[in-house]
């Protein structure tokens, strides 16, 4: 397996068991590899998987069969601690609904990550958060609370929290899925800027045309499996 | 998990969900509050009501005894002296012991005159205790340390004096009433042999003072009328001892020394000698009933404070009684006594006087040996954990607790099982809190369960996700715990100040009913926490268990 890739999978397979009985199988023997730097967008009808995959190489999902690396690391090999490091460390995630505290500041809201194992002093993360705000446009916003921002301010507040610890990979679900178009693309357009100058990888699961054409690369599942990975329209 | 972040989280979340956090805190604000109140109930009825009517610290002993025909007797380990007393001191958490015997003789007393403006007049009972078994207790109750020593003033009569001082050449000096607590004041003791006196010497029918010159004889006024009974034969005193004759009296007799009066040799005659009023110790607790129970009753006005009762002169006729059979007429004895301070060993319906002046009377009227045994002893012990300790030592030693103090262990163990019941009521409560904060943690992290897989994905652990429920929890057990800690201070004023209002006339109310130790609060707090971390142990566990994976799906 490369290590230069950031994510190969081969043979991911995961299956859920029903409560009722018996088992779904939401992803099967998927082979996927995702350079370094690459904008990749997931699409596919309802059902197709694409959560499923988007979680497995977030690695916030580890049951599965197979095998799926990130950046070289053996997902399967790291025990629960190990991963929650690996996810603060390496990955940083971007919700379709912004998934920000609302009884935080958009500051702290941004700063949030480095509560959780990372040991970084406190004047650099402020410093570093204060400048990722200014770098999507809301540097004025540190000590608004998240509710008065709209949506597309609030997408590119989720976006600088995921940025502050710097991950080499960005895992988005439905990014502009609570957008309207317009600010769909500003955002499309910082994500291009964010690959641009951090070689940042990006695995985006989306529905929307806009965003599929704005990634390098596309992988249509199908069924748990993949269909087709090009660049035409989903 | 850096704890400012902890904390901060732990505050937004508790902003968050202000108006159900607010709810399940009232539990614990309310079971807190109930557990710090009866701690302090409990240990104020301790300390500030039975304290002040049997000292917990304080033991009276007497040598066990069982009932024959209806009477009781001593039985087993021999009389109660010297011996026995040093015995019972080395037991293991005793501080001091002393023996003690009460009056044998039948006795009366008058006075208050000066206070009431009327005598009053009644049978007397009295303890005889070693001078220094009362004598610290006597400067403490008398604050004998800070004695004011302010500008003195002329006076003429003590009343003219401010309290805590009396009129001495014309002038007011203060005066520490504890120190005329002596084992051997300047009194007569009629006597006939010299064993009979404590000094070992009876000379012309009295017993001499040690290291003291022998008292001067003196002369009763006629209008002196030392009590309302004595029938004073002018002629019969007038034919004693000639004035010239060794120990003889002058009819011209000077007065008696300042501090001093004429005390007569029997009630029928003039003849005495100048003495000084015998010290006597009365338990505080008979102002008080005085006060609540007699004075209305009495028409007299209630005595303000203990202070206006230090150097109050009172008449004592030994060897006379209202009750019983009178002593013959020489071998009675009629002398002032006078107030020098205040014991809670004293007996509440008597007087505490010097040892050797009850050992001497009892001889004098009723025969009993004056080194003879003491009819009980009291132990002081060194804190009230020692007290069940020494009471089972002493009694493998033959002694058994004297009614007194078996109803100051009763009393205590009634007040200590009905706190430790409502104690127990307010855990009860707490314990309910507990199970609400359950329940409230348990929806808070179903409802939060989306934030949660949030702080998963962007790097919080199992651990981290728990640690923050849970602080959630002591945050609201501690905030709980200090608005508990309050009210239950709150009410305790409130109680104090309704009690001073409305149960004034109550005997033996304290100022306060309640005490709070100082590990009251830390532990009504501590229980609180715990309460609070237990009752959302389970929601933390579920949250931390939590797939975020899944809950992001069913997003």
């Amino acid at each position: 397996m490369s290590t230069s890739a950031a994510v190969v999978a081969r043979g991911l397979r995961r299956r859920f068991a029903l409560e009722g009985g018996g088992v779904v199988t939401a992803l099967d023997g998927v082979d996927l590899d995702i350079a370094a730097g690459e904008i990749v967008a997931i699409v596919g009808r309802s059902g197709a998987g694409k959560s499923t995959l988007l979680n497995l190489i977030g690695a916030i999902d580890r049951g599965y069969e197979g095998d799926l690396a990130v950046f070289g690391q053996e997902l399967r090999r790291l025990n629960e601690r190990e991963l929650a490091r690996f996810r603060n460390r390496q990955i940083g995630f971007v919700f379709q609904s912004f998934n920000l505290l609302p009884g935080l500041t958009v500051g702290d809201n941004v700063m949030l990550p480095a509560s959780f194992g990372a040991e970084m002093p406190d004047a650099l993360v402020r410093t570093r958060a204060h400048h990722l705000l200014d770098e999507v446009g809301l540097g004025d916003r540190f000590h608004q609370p998240p509710m008065q921002l709209s949506g597309g301010e609030r997408q590119r507040v989720a976006i600088a929290r995921a940025l502050l610890l710097e991950p080499p990979l960005l895992v988005c679900d439905e990014p502009t899925g609570s957008l309207d178009t317009a600010t769909a693309e500003q955002i499309l357009q910082l994500f291009q800027d964010i690959r641009a100058k951090r070689g940042t990888t990006l695995v985006l699961v989306t529905h929307d045309p806009a965003v599929a054409r704005s990634a390098d690369r596309l992988v249509r599942l199908e069924r748990g499996r993949i269909a087709g990975t090009s660049l035409e329209a989903p | 998990m850096k704890v400012r972040r902890l904390l901060q989280l732990t505050l937004q979340n508790l902003r968050t969900s202000r108006v159900r956090t607010l709810l399940a805190m009232v539990g614990i604000v309310v079971g807190t509050a109930l557990l710090m109140f009866f701690l302090g109930l409990g240990q104020g009825l301790r300390e500030r009501v039975l304290n002040r009517i049997f000292p917990v610290n304080q033991l009276e002993l007497e040598p066990r005894s069982v009932q024959v025909f209806g009477t009781q007797q001593v039985v087993g380990q021999g009389p109660l002296d010297d011996s026995r007393v040093a015995q019972l001191t080395q037991l293991p958490g005793v501080v001091r012991a002393f023996g003690k015997r009460k009056s044998a003789f039948p006795a009366r007393l008058w006075g208050g005159k000066e206070l009431l403006g009327y005598n009053l007049f009644t049978e007397a009972f009295f303890d005889g205790m070693p001078v220094e078994m009362l004598r610290a207790e006597l400067a403490t109750f008398e604050h004998a340390d800070a004695k004011p020593m302010g500008k003195s003033a002329r006076c003429d009569v003590d009343l003219d004096c401010p309290a805590g001082a009396i009129c001495v050449d014309a002038l007011c000096q203060p005066v520490v009433w504890s120190a005329h607590w002596r084992a051997t004041p300047a009194v007569a003791l009629p006597c006939g042999k010299n064993d009979e006196c404590q000094s070992g010497t009876c000379v012309e029918g009295r017993c001499a003072l040690a290291n003291a010159p022998p008292l001067a004889r003196c002369l009763l006024d006629k209008t002196a009328g030392n009590g309302r009974d004595l029938e004073f034969d002018a002629e019969r005193g007038l034919t004693a001892r000639p004035c010239d004759a060794a120990g003889g009296w002058c009819k011209t007799a000077e007065p008696c020394p300042e501090r001093m009066y004429c005390a007569a040799d029997h009630p029928d005659t003039m003849l005495g000698y100048c003495e000084e009023p015998l010290p006597a110790v009365i338990n505080p607790l008979l102002l008080e009933v005085f006060n609540t129970d007699m004075a209305r009753s009495l028409g007299a006005v209630p005595v303000g404070s203990l202070a206006v009762l230090y150097g109050v002169r009172f008449h004592v006729a030994f060897g006379d009684s209202f009750f019983t059979k009178d002593a013959a007429r020489p071998m009675q004895q009629y002398k002032q006594a006078q107030v020098v301070g205040f014991s809670r060993k004293a007996p509440e319906l008597g007087v505490a006087l010097p040892l050797a002046i009850v050992a001497h009377w009892n001889h004098r009227l009723r025969g009993e040996d004056p080194s003879g045994p003491y009819d009980a002893v009291l132990l002081e012990t060194a804190d009230n954990e020692a007290v069940p300790q020494v009471i089972s030592a002493a009694e493998s030693l033959g002694f058994s607790l004297s009614r007194k103090s078996q109803a100051a262990r009763t009393a205590g163990a009634v007040i200590f099982f009905t706190a430790l019941g409502l104690v127990l009521l307010a855990l009860v409560v707490l314990a309910v809190a507990g199970v609400q904060i359950a329940q409230t943690f348990a929806m808070l992290v179903h409802e939060r369960r989306r934030e949660i897989a949030v702080l998963r994905a962007i790097g919080a652990t199992g651990s981290d996700v728990a640690v923050l429920v849970l602080g959630e929890a002591a945050l609201l057990g501690l905030l709980g715990g200090l608005a508990g800690v309050a009210l239950a201070w709150l009410g305790a004023v409130a109680v104090d100040a309704a009690a001073q209002h409305w149960l004034a006339n109550v005997p033996f109310l304290p100022e306060g009913f309640f005490v709070f130790p100082t590990w009251s609060a830390p532990l009504a707090l501590g229980v609180s926490l715990v309460c609070c971390v237990l009752g959302a142990a389970v929601p933390a566990r579920r949250a931390s268990k939590l797939d975020p994976a899944r809950v992001l799906a069913e997003a």
